[in-house]
């Protein structure tokens, strides 16, 4: 068992690599499922890993599922924010697809709501 | 745990040192584009202590512990070590090799201990529909007889189990749903036979011969979980602390019911029911939870297993944690901006 160990150990030296993980959207503001009383000029999402800006992305809709964002989202970092054209009060949903610096997609969407 | 059993190569537990650098190298030279462990859309389906989660990945668990009561009687206590590694071979076929150490405790006997025979999982992707976050995986479990300690008794007969595994979590129901999108289940259904049908056993003091049916097995397990990651990422954001957010309280339930060639065993259904928690990290799980034998047959008291999982595809994702051949397919522009 002792051998066993001692040369895991050795095989994780040797192929150790700077390890990242999935990007996982950390926090956004608006918050995700939250309402805001006025309305956002942009959404930014925060992940927990570096994106990789060619292939990263996000889309917001309407609640009829008309798109209200101003095109392509800005990333920097682990930071990505895409503008949208004035909110009247109502539900929006957030569509984002990411890779991470490591070559890991995930995605994912969020609602939040603008209104008193 | 995958496979749903156990894990590990003779061969390997001879030469581990020749047959992990072999697998350094193999590796180093094909180069490929690194992916995930369970993803399915939006939603993560962790790996599960009973339950195989429903995809092919390249994952370790090390160790799985279990302290339980057996269904003998009288009861014995049981300590089960188990390991296991998982490697795709290509983006959507992947094989799992484990094994588990034993410790036995009859009251008022002396314990045995030894290793379980060697079982290997043979996996294949079948689908993955990111919209509906749902994944059906199809695979074979092998568990290969004669390679397991004489003293614990294990089968000198091998068994096949082929299997179908699978995913669902439920984010693609209404807003409306709320919470209730958070919640996922997995389960496997799988049908097991013996390549001996019969064994034969003498008795040392007479020398009479009787023989004994090996049954068919339908085994079958799933789990209810609910993810906090995912009602943080895409239902509701509580603001609650980092470590509470990567929660996910989960049920599981296993069984084994004999369907055939079971005349004259006496074997009726045994399972567990094992409510637990699994916390997600970066790059490990952990996971623990409680055996509740269903009945008398399948232990007394209540047991607890827990187990470190470790996602290679995240802390290797240019070596180990990336398939042996082929290349996963290229990232596209999200949403073709």
């Amino acid at each position: 068992m002792r051998t066993l160990i001692a040369n895991f150990a050795l095989l994780v030296t040797l192929l150790a690599t700077p390890a990242r993980a999935h990007a996982l959207l950390d926090h956004a503001e608006p918050r995700v499922g939250s309402t805001v009383a006025a309305a956002p000029r942009e959404i930014s999402m925060t992940f927990t890993q570096q994106l990789e800006p060619a292939f990263s992305g996000a889309q917001v809709f309407d609640a009829s599922g008309a798109r209200v964002d101003q095109g392509r989202a800005q990333i920097a970092g682990s930071v990505m924010r895409i503008a949208v054209k004035a909110l009247p009060p109502g539900t929006y949903r957030v569509r984002w697809k990411v890779l991470s610096v490591d070559t890991h997609t995930t995605e994912g969407s969020f609602t939040f709501r603008v209104g008193p | 745990m995958p496979m749903g059993h156990r894990p590990r190569a003779a061969d390997s537990r001879r030469h581990p040192f020749a047959v992990f650098v072999l697998l350094a190298l193999a590796l180093t030279f094909f180069p490929d584009r690194a992916r995930a462990h369970c993803f399915v859309g939006g939603r993560f389906l962790p790996a599960t202590l009973n339950t195989d989660d429903p995809c092919v990945a390249d994952e370790m668990s090390l160790p799985t512990v279990s302290r339980f009561k057996t269904g003998d009687d009288p009861s014995a206590k049981e300590t089960d070590l188990s390991f296991e590694f998982s490697k795709r071979i290509t983006e959507n076929f992947g094989i799992s090799v484990g094994d588990t150490w034993s410790r036995v405790s009859p009251p008022g006997m002396p314990s045995v201990h030894g290793w379980q025979n060697l079982e290997t999982a043979f996996q294949y992707q079948v689908l993955k529909d990111a919209g509906h976050e749902f994944a059906l995986l199809a695979g074979l479990v092998v568990e290969w007889g004669g390679t397991g300690s004489q003293s614990l008794g294990t089968d000198r007969f091998s068994t096949l189990t082929p299997t179908v595994y699978f995913g669902k979590g439920f984010g693609d129901l209404p807003d409306a749903a709320g919470w209730l999108r958070a919640f996922a289940v997995t389960g496997e259904v799988g049908y097991s036979f013996p390549t001996v049908r019969s064994t034969a056993t003498v008795d040392p003091m007479s020398g009479d011969v009787s023989f004994q049916n090996n049954p068919n097995f339908l085994v079958y397990s799933g789990s209810l979980q609910f993810s906090l990651p995912y009602l943080k990422s895409n239902v509701v954001d509580l603001g609650l602390p980092d470590f509470v957010n990567r929660l996910i309280p989960i049920v599981e339930a296993q069984f084994q019911t004999p369907v055939a060639n079971n005349f004259g065993t006496g074997i009726g259904t045994t399972g567990t029911v094992n409510p637990g928690v699994i916390w997600v990290g970066d790059y490990f799980q952990i996971g623990v939870e409680a055996i509740i034998p269903i009945n008398r047959a399948s232990g007394t008291g209540i047991g607890a297993m827990a187990q470190l999982h470790i996602y290679l595809d995240d802390i290797f994702p240019t070596t180990v944690g990336r398939p042996l051949l082929g290349a996963n397919a290229a990232p596209s522009k999200p949403f073709g901006n």
